[in-house]
């Protein structure tokens, strides 16, 4: 239709409907419309959802629903379709309390339901912000996730947690079908904190288990808080870290790498590549990941390798790359230090992305998730020159850098289309392409960190700055 | 005795001499009696010819009473008088309202312009001389309806032409232009308009046909100025003057851009970027200063001699065009000269001959935004506790942490530029054997030479961001040899009195070969001039090289009659032939046929001839093509890529196009309806027409199925979808008279609407430009397609309310302040299901209007232009309102941004992040109304006429593009751009303001 036939039709039709009253479709009278909620008074906290819910109904056909509290800046209308009309409706909206409400604080939640014929009804809920919705938050001493129980050293499993909760503790309970445990603790008066210390003993045989603990408080909407706790029982480790932070350390604070896993295993012998930056530098072996105990493995007064918590450090004299071999059954030891003959990379290290092709530079950046700036796109790895790394001046195999993580990450350390490329698999190990496939999800809390990829050992270390 | 003889001799020759000669006066005037100055007084047969004075006196000599008198002036129709007795000889010239005796050029041919069936629009050069421009089709906006011209800044920029809107989606739009008869390719930046005699716009396929399988554009037809028989007459045409350059946003200072960006980070959550801005007052870079320059000079200049016998007419011009850039280097420069013989050996043999020799050099830098984007706090120099002593002269500029790179630094080191060669000859012979019969065959050869250089210095301004760590140069040398033949025989013939017929047939063959060679290397010992070659380069030396041709055969012809100059009838038919074609279709035919009616000759329409001078329908159909087709068409290729195979990089190869063997050119067919009329002896005057256009066997690059065996990636172009357009062309024009005032206006008015009937398959969707654009079936091609931005956030409860039916945030990282976008499709969620049409690329009409007024000897020319009802994305609001990047603000944003309920409702808040995606969500935000009314050219003129010994001399002060009228906030609401991309303003070049003096001599 060309434009003046457009207007022409337009005017036409503007004359002829001119006058009339309402153009949507009239609906006949008909009763109110009803609601019933599913409680008058709902719990919320500051920073938390809560859900309104209720059922709203109407004859005739429903035409919308506003829900109102002024007081938190909320008023959402709903409408809903009226072809078909609707007659019933089950409303479940969720919304957040502002973080800056205090738990004193108490409001009216006024819903306002209206039908196709104009007939409307309102509803109040009172809404309380003295809800209670922590779980119980339990605190395990011992073991700690991933422990490793060497069985030839004692066969008993002690576990002690604490249990808190500021709406009282209504139960306990710790459960390991596997062990046949299902122990309750049904507390008395609701207290706020409760230890659970108890030794069970475990088979001669080695087998891995899942400890359950369970905690519900008192709450007048309870909540029930639970912990799985994975366990190694066993007659030989399964892995050795190589841990050269002091002790007391937190080792669960970095994103990649702290303590370095293993290189190679025969049996209970056990291999490291490392790399000491300084001179005198003082390592331990840890037989689990995330804590000094049970088992760290240090030198006693006699300078001979124990499986003592309070045992001393091992010193690396001069700075260097370093071959170790360690055998936590027999105790025994060896520190060979030696040159790397494998490729640098240097050459290919800090990139230059330039719009003129002839200006761009070789590079090494990392593709991957969790990470800010970056994706699984290597043109976006080449042209975001802040996920570049650097030379490590005093090192020629390790590349650094500086990254901002933004969850649990994912990566791969590549060059230009993927050539070079070193994929982070588990355990902190980044061997260079082709090698394993599959890419590793480390949890990390939120932050800037600071990357190492050191291709010589093929470990990638992310730690927290 | 021998002595006394020649004596007597030569006093009898002197005193028949003497006696023969006659000294004829008298005075030229208009019909109201209004003497008319510069009317060219020629005796015909010799070279004698005398301008009238600015009483429209004359005296010229003649040698006999046998003589004839030719008065001839621009607008009045010549008159021939035999002086017999006469010594006194008075002329009243009549004014050529006439227009419809006027020639028009149809292609291969010319008419009369009240002979002409299908739609023809004409442009005298004149009226296309009134601008200096560099590109002769940006004088041509708004002077022809039916032809929407997008203006281009910059020197040698192009404008976009557009006949009749747009026949294709993935082709050249560009009309084809003809010069004296010679296709020319789709550009036209080689001709100056100081050449051109007339422009001829053929814009209906029965009208185009005659172009066949290039025509599906429109085609432009130019006309070069000729020799006339009569005295030697020289010219002298010059304009000069400066282009301003206004900077086109006003830049937060440094304490400003300080405040802002603490805004936006704090607004994030960040400490301030800057603390203490106030310490950044009174110091401001100002970096537009250091390297944009307000004026930069512009000029056209032509020199001409012309004249000749009735044996040998010629015309020769050299002509110059410069357009300095706005940096203090680079520009256009264009030297052309065109030689024009034109011989007449006897009644039945004629021939002639032009030469035109150009020489043209461009380059300039591009990074102008940069010198706007930059951050006002970096000082353009390194400072000196920075400075080491061994840094080379491109490396003692600071650099910017707004990632910008130091413009002044870049144009310091620009070095690109190109220089072109050319020379076109251009020939024909013609043979009346027998009268009616005219055999005629013109050849053209073109020989160009373009050479291409770049240097690129080594420098470092920053070590890890800003750094050539070597330098390199590179030069390419594409050279072309082209040739055209084309050989036509028409017979005209009147029966019976009443019928006139006319039949031409013809053959056309054109060529072109063209190659290219390249060469490149780095490493040169230093940076001098001197050292700027390839052959100093001592790494990384790469060459290549490559040649192309085309060509294409044609039979043409056409067949005319007309019945008493009342009924027309036009046909005419061309067979292409292109080596761009695979066998199966090789070959192509276009026909078209027109009719035309002059009701205002029927003999019913006698009683209204004081009224109604003019009334002509015509109908008109044809059929065209567009073969401005990408090699890949039809040509299969291999591609090359790098894959890492088991550990290792691997060179390979793979199909990646393929000749399809059955394609064809796609298929422009099209119906055009008009109405010319003239009333009130053609003071109004004017010509509506209505057309429709229909485009079939669109091209379209598809992938391969993957049964077929090839990669995914490989494609091949197939002949599928269709559109349709139709619109309206109106143009009216007004003159009158009164006493010394003479006054004329000419309105254009040109609608188009176009759709997509049917694409190749039912549901595609074609997006464009990065998936900003959609073209659908049923909808006009290339509209803006994304999010609907409803606003800002104002306060927390609309921030709560955008949400779904279970209180799910819509836009979970959205503050107040923030853009609310749409959920169009009312699911609740805020998705890509969510985009939608926000705005049409494409005006819902242009109008141009065109004023010119006289008195006595001053004459005003107002030419004014307008884009009614398309829209522009402005894609620099990014760079400008948008806290997340560390470019340069607009000043005062923080106070321009929502700041607090009620503040705005368009900028939204300084963010650092932008987690809401403000900016980088595609959606309306960045759509603004388009429409303009841009001032062309106002230019004032005052003529005197046999004075100081010149025919004429006018001096002339003119301004163009001075006044622009338009909503759209960016840098120029003339924005271009292919189908599937047009309309994305950003930082292009804009149109500038000129100012010009202008001084023409003849004598």
């Amino acid at each position: 239709m060309n434009k003046l036939s457009f207007l022409f039709l337009l005017t036409f039709f503007s004359i002829l409907f001119t006058g009339c009253q309402n153009d949507e479709a009239d609906f006949p009278s008909s009763d109110n419309p009803t609601v019933v909620v599913s409680t008058n008074e709902i719990y919320g906290a500051p920073n938390r959802k809560f859900e309104i819910k209720a059922t709203l109904a109407d004859d005739l056909g429903l035409k919308n629903v506003r829900i109102q509290i002024p007081e938190l800046n909320l008023d959402k209308v709903i409408n809903f379709a009226t072809d078909p009309l609707l007659t019933s409706y089950n409303l479940s909206y969720f919304f957040e309390v502002p973080a800056n409400r205090g738990t004193s604080e108490a409001f009216v939640i006024k819903l306002t339901i209206t039908d196709v014929s104009g007939n409307a009804i309102d509803q109040n809920i009172n809404l309380r912000l003295d809800g209670e919705f922590s779980a119980p938050a339990i605190s395990m001493i011992t073991p700690k996730e991933g422990a490793v129980i060497l069985l030839s050293s004692s066969n008993k499993l002690p576990v002690n947690f604490i249990v808190n909760d500021d709406s009282g503790i209504d139960y306990v309970q710790v459960k390991c079908a596997a062990l046949g445990i299902d122990e309750m603790v049904q507390l008395t008066g609701a207290p706020q904190s409760y230890t659970f210390n108890k030794t069970y003993t475990l088979p001669v045989t080695a087998a891995e288990y899942v400890l359950t603990i369970t905690a519900k408080d008192k709450f007048a909407i309870p909540n029930l808080g639970t912990l799985n706790i994975n366990l190694v029982a066993t007659n030989e480790y399964p892995a050795i870290y190589l841990c050269d932070q002091p002790k007391g350390t937190n080792l669960t604070t970095d994103a990649v790498g702290v303590p370095m896993y293993f290189h190679e295993k025969v049996g209970q012998d056990f291999e490291f590549k490392y790399y000491a930056d300084t001179d005198n530098k003082q390592i331990y072996f840890l037989g689990q990941e995330a804590d000094f105990a049970p088992h760290c493995f240090g030198l006693n007064a006699s300078g001979n390798l124990v499986d003592d918590v309070t045992s001393s450090a091992i010193v690396l004299p001069t700075k260097g790359y370093y071959k170790i071999k360690v055998n936590p059954s027999t105790l025994v030891y060896t520190v060979t230090k030696y040159t790397p003959t494998s490729k640098v990379w240097a050459d290919v290290a800090n990139g230059l992305w330039h719009d003129n092709e002839a200006l761009r530079r070789p590079f090494v950046s990392i593709a991957g998730g969790g990470i800010q700036g970056a994706n699984w796109d290597t043109w976006n790895a080449w042209v975001q020159t802040s996920l570049h790394l650097a030379n490590n001046p005093n090192n020629p195999y390790q590349l650094v850098g500086e990254y901002t993580l933004t969850g649990t990450m994912e990566g791969t350390f590549t060059g230009q289309w993927w050539s070079p490329s070193w994929r982070l698999i588990k355990n902190g190990i980044a061997t260079m392409s082709p090698g394993e496939n599959g890419n590793a999800k480390y949890p990390a809390a939120p932050g800037v960190y600071k990357v190492i990829l050191d291709t010589e050992l093929e470990r990638a270390f992310i730690t927290k700055k | 005795m021998k002595y006394k003889f020649i004596g007597l001799l030569i006093a009898v020759l002197c005193s028949a001499a003497t006696f023969a000669q006659i000294t004829v006066k008298g005075t030229v005037k208009d019909k109201a009696a209004v003497p008319i100055p510069g009317v060219n007084v020629f005796v015909k047969g010799t070279q004698t010819s005398v301008s009238t004075d600015f009483d429209g006196k004359y005296a010229i000599v003649v040698p006999s009473k046998e003589a004839q008198l030719e008065f001839s002036f621009m607008g009045f129709v010549t008159q021939t008088i035999k002086v017999d007795q006469k010594t006194v000889v008075d002329i009243v010239l009549s004014d050529n309202n006439q227009t419809l005796d006027e020639v028009v050029v149809v292609g291969y041919a010319t008419v009369k312009k009240k002979d002409v069936t299908s739609s023809i629009a004409s442009v005298k050069g004149k009226e296309l001389q009134t601008m200096t421009v560099g590109n002769v089709t940006e004088s041509l906006q708004g002077k022809v309806a039916g032809v929407q011209i997008t203006g281009a800044g910059g020197p040698g920029a192009q404008p976009r032409v557009l006949i009749r809107g747009i026949s294709t989606v993935n082709l050249s739009t560009d009309p084809l232009y003809v010069v004296d008869g010679i296709p020319m390719g789709t550009s036209i930046n080689f001709l100056s308009n100081n050449e051109i005699e007339s422009m001829d716009v053929l814009k209906d396929a029965s009208a185009s046909a005659i172009y066949g399988s290039r025509a599906s554009n429109g085609v432009i037809l130019i006309t070069t100025k000729k020799g006339k028989a009569g005295k030697t007459k020289f010219t002298v045409d010059m304009s000069t003057g400066y282009q301003i350059m206004n900077k086109p946003y006003d830049m937060a200072n440094a304490e400003n851009y300080a405040n802002i960006l603490n805004t936006a980070y704090t607004n994030s959550g960040y400490s301030e970027y800057l603390p203490n801005a106030a310490q950044y007052r009174g110091k401001t870079t100002d970096w537009w200063g250091a390297g944009i320059n307000r004026n930069s000079s512009v000029t056209n200049a032509s020199i001409g001699v012309s004249g000749g016998s009735e044996k040998n007419t010629y015309a020769i011009s050299l002509n110059y065009y410069d357009s300095d850039s706005f940096y203090d280097i680079g520009g256009w420069k264009r030297v052309t000269a065109r030689i024009a013989n034109d011989f007449k050996f006897t009644d039945k043999f004629s021939a002639g001959i032009t030469l035109n020799p150009r020489y043209e050099t461009w380059g300039s830098p591009s990074n102008w935004a940069d010198f706007v984007k930059i951050d006002p706090i970096t000082p353009i120099y390194k400072p000196a506790d920075q400075l080491n002593g061994t840094e080379n002269e491109y490396s003692i500029y600071a650099r910017s942490p707004s990632y910008v790179w130091n413009p002044v630094a870049a144009v310091k080191r620009y070095d690109d530029y190109t220089n072109l060669y050319n020379l076109n000859s251009n020939a024909y012979l013609q043979y009346e054997p027998i009268k009616g019969l005219i055999v005629r065959t013109q050849g053209s050869v073109e020989f160009g030479n373009k050479i291409w250089n770049k240097f690129s210095p080594d420098f470092v301004i920053d070590a890890a961001h800003e750094k050539a760590e070597i330098n390199s140069v590179e030069r390419k040398a594409t050279t072309n040899v082209d040739w055209t033949w084309q050989s036509t025989a028409t017979y005209s013939k009147t029966f019976a009195e009443k019928h006139n017929a006319s039949f031409m047939a013809g053959v056309t063959m054109e060529n072109y070969d063209s190659s290219d060679v390249w060469g490149y290397g780095e490493g040169v010992p230093n940076n001098s001039e001197s050292m700027r070659e390839v052959s100093a380069a001592t790494k990384n030396r790469n060459s290549s090289g490559t040649s192309w041709s085309s060509s294409i055969l044609s039979y043409i012809s056409r067949l005319s009659y007309n019945f008493d100059s009342k009924y027309y009838l036009t046909a005419s038919f061309r067979r292409d032939g292109s080596s761009k074609f695979m066998a199966n279709n090789k070959w192509a035919n276009f026909p078209a046929a027109s009719a035309s009616w002059r009701i205002s000759n029927e003999d019913f329409m006698a009683n209204t001839t004081s009224t109604i001078n003019n009334l002509t329908f015509r109908a008109g159909w044809g059929r065209v093509g567009n073969q401005n087709l990408p090699a890949s068409v039809y040509q299969s290729n291999i591609g090359q890529g790098y894959y890492v195979i088991d550990g290792n990089v691997v060179d390979t190869s793979y199909p990646s196009t393929m000749a399809n063997k059955d394609i064809r050119w796609e298929i422009v067919e099209d119906v055009n309806f008009g109405l010319d009329f003239g009333l009130w002896k053609n003071k109004i005057s004017g010509t509506l027409e209505y057309y429709q256009k229909t485009t079939k066997d669109m091209l379209f690059v598809k992938q391969f199925p993957t049964y077929s065996g090839f990669p995914s990636y490989a494609t091949i172009w197939t002949n599928v979808g269709s559109m349709r357009s139709n619109g309206i062309d109106l143009l009216l024009s007004y003159k009158d008279k009164k006493g010394d005032f003479s006054y004329g206006a000419d309105l254009t008015f040109t609608t188009v609407n176009v759709k997509m009937v049917s694409l190749s398959t039912d549901g595609e969707k074609l997006y464009g430009s990065s998936n900003r654009t959609l073209t659908v079936q049923g909808e006009e091609p290339g509209y803006f397609y994304g999010y609907v931005a409803d606003g800002l956030f104002q306060n927390q409860t609309e921030l709560n309310s955008h949400t779904d039916e279970h209180g799910t945030k819509m836009q979970p990282y959205a503050q107040v302040g923030d853009v609310r976008f749409k959920d169009v499709n009312g699911d609740g969620k805020l998705d890509d299901k969510d985009r939608t049409k926000i705005g049409s690329p494409w005006a819902d009409y242009n109008v141009g209007l065109n004023l010119n007024f006289a008195y006595k000897n001053f004459d005003l020319v107002a030419n004014f232009y307008s884009s009614i009802g398309n829209d522009l994305v402005n894609q620099n609001i990014s760079d400008l309102y948008n806290g997340a990047s560390l470019t340069n603000k607009v000043s005062g944003l923080d106070q321009m941004a929502w700041h607090g309920e009620g503040t705005s409702n368009y900028i939204p808040r300084l963010s650092k992040d932008d987690n809401n995606e403000n900016f980088t969500k595609f959606s309306s935000l960045y759509v603004e109304d388009g429409s303009f009314v841009r001032m062309k050219n106002l230019q004032l003129g005052y003529s005197l006429y046999n004075k100081f010994g010149f025919d004429k001399l006018r001096i002339s002060l003119s301004g163009q593009n001075l006044w622009t009228w338009t909503k759209y906030s960016g840098v120029d609401p003339e924005v271009g751009g292919g189908v599937l991309g047009s309309g994305f303003g950003g930082w292009n070049y804009p149109v500038q303001p000129t100012i010009l003096m202008g001084l023409n001599v003849a004598f």
